[in-house]
């Protein structure tokens, strides 16, 4: 999902890049420029155009900031949930596969019963790996990690049971097979209690999963907005110049000459949405980042929020640019084609 | 260069602006077009390049049937057509420079060569000196030599004019029409449209007269007599044909 959204804006944007040439500026009848001198003016053209757009924004600084503005928290929204959603895979990602089976077995079982079982166990093509934690260990690591080793040290008798830790192989990882597998070893001698790890990781990564379909909708929906806003404002800034867009149809320029400059503004807002965009999610990470780590800290992990990396802040900004490509081309050729000098 | 035949224009709101309008332009032709206003002029020359379409009958320019010029194809036949307007029609965010190098620039010329044939088309109108400067800087005649400038700076076999002097004082009105009759001397077809007559008369071009929507008058001295123009007044057109029976 994460890889083939942006890959599809980005095709988008390329598309889009050759649309705004679709009529290369054709020579006059009676004298032709040259096919070079036509394609080096093209070129120059595109460079004033560019420039001319550039300025043009910060003519109108404040409101061309709104615009800008509305446009990067309509794309913060999707890109910091689809941050969140990368970090909480990653979280339930370092559990994957680790599906393990605990076996509780009957508390006072020799240690050579409980290996015994435990060979027993070993045997079978399912398992992968098999831990052996008799009652004295399993009472140490508590004693250590808990903080109540005064507590522990007070009993007169281990109240842990010996427990097996079956890794099953990748091919008993899934679901059902883990569930078939707890079902069998719940039957076996002096098994008081199977349990399949970390069930709640799979809950989580089902919830993840729910929540990247939702994300990828609002996604969709904000995107559709940037659409909107760009194609408005962009309306907006030919109704202003309608004059000048007769004159220019007057003395014979095509759609595409036209719509240039239009096209350069929609460019250059989604560009600076897209940077202003960076530095908000940026910005809210740096200040979330203390927090988490807090939080982090109180459950024993080292876990760190991940912004965005040098492949997704350029995948982020080329989708703005895209967005605002399209919108401006959207609502741009609608529009000229409605002013006709008179 | 122009030709018009059986040419009616009729607008939505059902106003007749044309009726059975035969006329002929030759290649190097220099004419006039006069009538009271509302009489068609300006819908003539809006048939030229494009800006309205004939309701019916033909309109060839430069061999071309207007009738037959898709959508697509209009900024290729406005590009031959130098147009100059009663109101200048410049852009007043831009330089004269950049307001003369509109066409070339649309047209696709290299850099070099725009600044060259911008510079010689200004030194046509006696406004080099004022390149740099932006249209609101200059008098109404500058500004209506810069529209001339624009107009000639492609080089277009054909130039139209609509009430090219409407604003101008005698004298200033008696130098455009010096220039476009230097153009008309380097073999540019010209149409005028004006209700100046003073100046038509001073002139001794062809002159093209309309009333309500029809040709009256096709005239080559300067005895203009469109006063006069009653029911009886003969319906000029170049095949001969009358459209007296025309309503």
């Amino acid at each position: 999902m994460t890889t083939t959204l942006p890959e599809s804006y980005l095709m988008m944007v390329i598309a889009v890049i050759i649309m705004t040439n679709d009529h290369p500026i054709g020579a006059s009848l009676n004298q032709g420029a040259s096919l070079g001198a036509r394609f080096k003016m093209l070129l120059r053209l595109h460079k004033l155009e560019g420039k001319r757009g550039f300025k043009e924004i910060f003519d109108n600084p404040v409101s061309n900031f709104m615009t800008v503005l509305v446009i990067a928290i309509a794309l913060a929204l999707p890109a910091g949930l689809q941050i969140m959603l990368d970090n909480g895979k990653n979280l339930s990602q370092s559990w994957d596969g680790a599906s393990r089976i605990s076996l509780y077995l009957t508390i006072g079982l020799s240690d050579s019963e409980t290996n015994q079982l435990a060979d027993k166990i070993r045997q079978n093509l399912a398992v992968e790996k098999i831990d052996v934690i008799l009652p004295e260990q399993a009472l140490a690591d508590f004693s250590n990690h808990s903080g109540f080793a005064d507590a522990i040290a007070e009993l007169d008798k281990n109240p842990l049971p010996p427990t097996l830790v079956i890794q099953p192989s990748a091919k008993f990882s899934t679901p059902e097979e883990s569930e078939k597998l707890l079902a069998e070893y719940k039957k076996l001698p002096n098994v008081e209690k199977a349990q399949l790890d970390l069930d709640w990781v799979r809950k989580l990564y089902a919830l993840l999963q729910l929540a990247e379909k939702a994300a990828s909708a609002l996604g969709f929906a904000l995107g559709l907005a940037v659409l909107l806003i760009v194609g408005n404002t962009i309306r907006l800034s030919v109704q202003n110049r309608r004059e000048e867009i007769e004159v220019v149809k007057l003395v014979g320029a095509t759609d595409a000459f036209i719509r240039r400059p239009f096209l350069y503004t929609g460019f250059w807002y989604g560009l600076f949405a897209g940077l202003l965009c960076w530095v908000i999610l940026e910005t809210s990470l740096i200040w979330l980042q203390d927090p988490i780590a807090d939080l982090a800290g109180l459950y024993q992990s080292q876990f760190r929020v991940n912004g965005l990396n040098f492949t997704q802040s350029f995948q982020l900004i080329g989708i703005s640019c895209g967005l605002g490509l399209l919108g401006s081309w959207l609502s741009v050729g609608r529009h000229i084609r409605n002013i006709e000098p008179r | 260069m122009i030709q018009f035949a059986q040419v009616s224009k009729r607008y939505p709101n059902g106003q007749d602006a044309l009726r059975n309008v035969n006329f002929e332009i030759a290649s190097g032709e220099m004419a006039f077009l006069t009538g009271h206003s509302g009489a068609g002029k300006s819908t003539l020359l809006k048939l030229i390049c494009l800006m309205e379409r004939a309701t019916s009958g033909q309109v060839i320019i430069n061999g071309k049937n207007l009738n037959k010029v898709k959508r697509r194809k209009i900024p290729a036949v406005r590009r031959d057509i130098g147009m100059i307007f009663q109101d200048h029609r410049l852009l007043f965010d831009r330089s004269v420079f950049d307001n003369v190098a509109l066409p070339l620039m649309i047209a696709g010329y290299e850099h070099r060569e725009i600044g060259r044939r911008v510079r010689a088309a200004l030194d046509k109108v006696g406004l080099l000196s004022k390149e740099k400067s932006t249209p609101i800087m200059l008098s109404g005649g500058e500004q209506q030599r810069v529209g001339i400038a624009r107009a000639v700076v492609n080089k277009p076999p054909l130039l139209l004019a609509d009430e090219p002097t409407g604003n101008l004082d005698p004298e200033l009105s008696a130098e455009i029409m010096k220039l476009f009759e230097q153009f008309n001397q380097v073999g540019v077809s010209l149409l005028i449209a004006s209700h100046d007559l003073s100046l038509l008369a001073q002139m001794h071009y062809r002159t093209l007269v309309m009333k309500e929507g029809r040709l009256v008058q096709d005239q080559t001295d300067e005895t203009l007599n469109f006063e006069d123009d009653n029911d009886s007044t003969r319906i000029i057109s170049d095949d001969g044909y009358s459209g007296d029976h025309y309503d």
